[in-house]
């Protein structure tokens, strides 16, 4: 039997929702560790199952400028892939590869954004990656897109993807710090309802 | 000090005499303010999605519903049509979205359809922004009808 609800998921499938989390956000921190020479940690990945407006406000004040990089799943799930960083955050990315001190968030000039857009597009890649082939399901991945806008308007974008068939949304997420400073980076996975019946079904949490 | 009443996502909130109804960060989301000036009777709405489906209960959270039962309530507390001056916010397209999955210009798509669920209230849109690609927050000061858009990196606008 498939859920129709997020809020119908067990301890168990969120159990393995969080492994999964685990091991797609271990691939991506490797990742981003290997292209930005430097150390990454990756703190436990949450579950979440919540209303708008608390998803809304998760991440931080609404109105809080943060860059995006936006990718959409489609194939065996559907869904969205979300890597949020803090200016802090892209500000140390830009410095290691790119030897700039701090770029105006709101003129970023083409290379910046071409950089950040691709630690995304290797960091989301990565993730699904692993965790299509633990899973064994087939994901598709579009082209990433780059937006530096208020958080609340970004976060609003899976929202109403979602927001169509339910009253909630459920995230998995992820926090990386690089060289243990404090500077945050989301990673954040929004699957819809049957893509978690077709996750749980592959890994035997349900019958199928 | 002015109250600050804040709007959530799918939500509507009416106040009147003093106060500034705000809603923070509308993306692809649309908000729609609603003032009689005659009462000072102010609502915030903020909508997420143009067309109701299904039985869904969350009345707030669709263009098509949601404005009918805003002008149900302010007309319970004494609003008229007529005198009402509403204003629109929103509707960016923040992410160009290719996908097969994806919703194709939501913004877009939510700004239509609040103008014709107004247009059916008989209802004029006096002030509009909407489009572009980047978030605005919208604040209705109730205490004389002024409605001003924050945005990232740009001055206050009035509308």
């Amino acid at each position: 039997m498939g859920i129709q609800k997020y809020e119908e998921m067990n301890a168990l499938a969120i159990d393995m929702l969080r492994e999964l989390g685990s091991i797609g956000g271990g691939n991506a921190a490797t990742a981003l560790s290997s292209m930005l020479n430097a150390k990454v940690n990756m703190a436990l990945p949450e579950v979440k199952i919540m209303g708008f407006n608390q998803a809304m406000h998760l991440l931080g004040h609404p109105e809080e400028l943060v860059a995006a990089i936006f990718v959409e799943m489609s194939g065996e799930m559907h869904g969205v892939m979300l890597f949020i960083l803090t200016k802090e955050f892209s500000d140390a990315i830009l410095e290691k590869m790119l030897g700039k001190s701090s770029a105006d968030f709101l003129a970023l000039e083409e290379i910046d954004t071409s950089v950040l857009t691709e630690i995304g597009n290797i960091v989301i890649s990565s993730y699904v990656t692993a965790m299509s082939s633990l899973c064994n399901v087939e994901v598709e991945l579009s082209v990433p897109q780059f937006t530096v806008n208020m958080l609340g308007g970004i976060m609003s974008v899976p929202i109403a993807m979602m927001g169509q068939h339910s009253d909630r949304i459920m995230m998995i997420t992820g926090k990386f710090k690089i060289d243990g400073r404090a500077l945050d980076s989301n990673m954040l996975l929004l699957p819809d309802v049957e893509s978690l019946n077709v996750l749980m079904k592959k890994l035997g949490v349900i019958d199928g | 000090m002015i109250k600050k009443i804040s709007v959530g996502i799918a939500d509507m909130k009416i106040t009147r005499q003093e106060g500034v109804l705000i809603t923070y960060a509308l993306g692809s989301c649309i908000g729609i303010s609603f003032y009689d000036p005659m009462i000072k009777l102010g609502a915030l709405l903020h909508i997420m999605l143009p067309q109701k489906q299904g039985t869904d209960t969350n009345v707030f959270k669709f263009a098509d519903s949601g404005i009918p039962e805003t002008l149900r309530k302010l007309q319970a507390f004494g609003a008229m049509k007529s005198r009402m001056v509403c204003k629109i916010a929103g509707g960016a397209k923040m992410f160009e979205m290719k996908g097969p999955g994806g919703l194709g210009n939501i913004g877009e798509r939510n700004a239509q359809m609040v103008k014709m669920a107004l247009m059916k209230e008989g209802i004029r849109v006096m002030g509009e922004d909407t489009g572009a690609n980047y978030a605005r927050t919208m604040l209705l000061d109730v205490g004389n009808g002024k409605v001003s858009i924050r945005s990232a990196g740009k001055p206050e606008k009035f509308l």
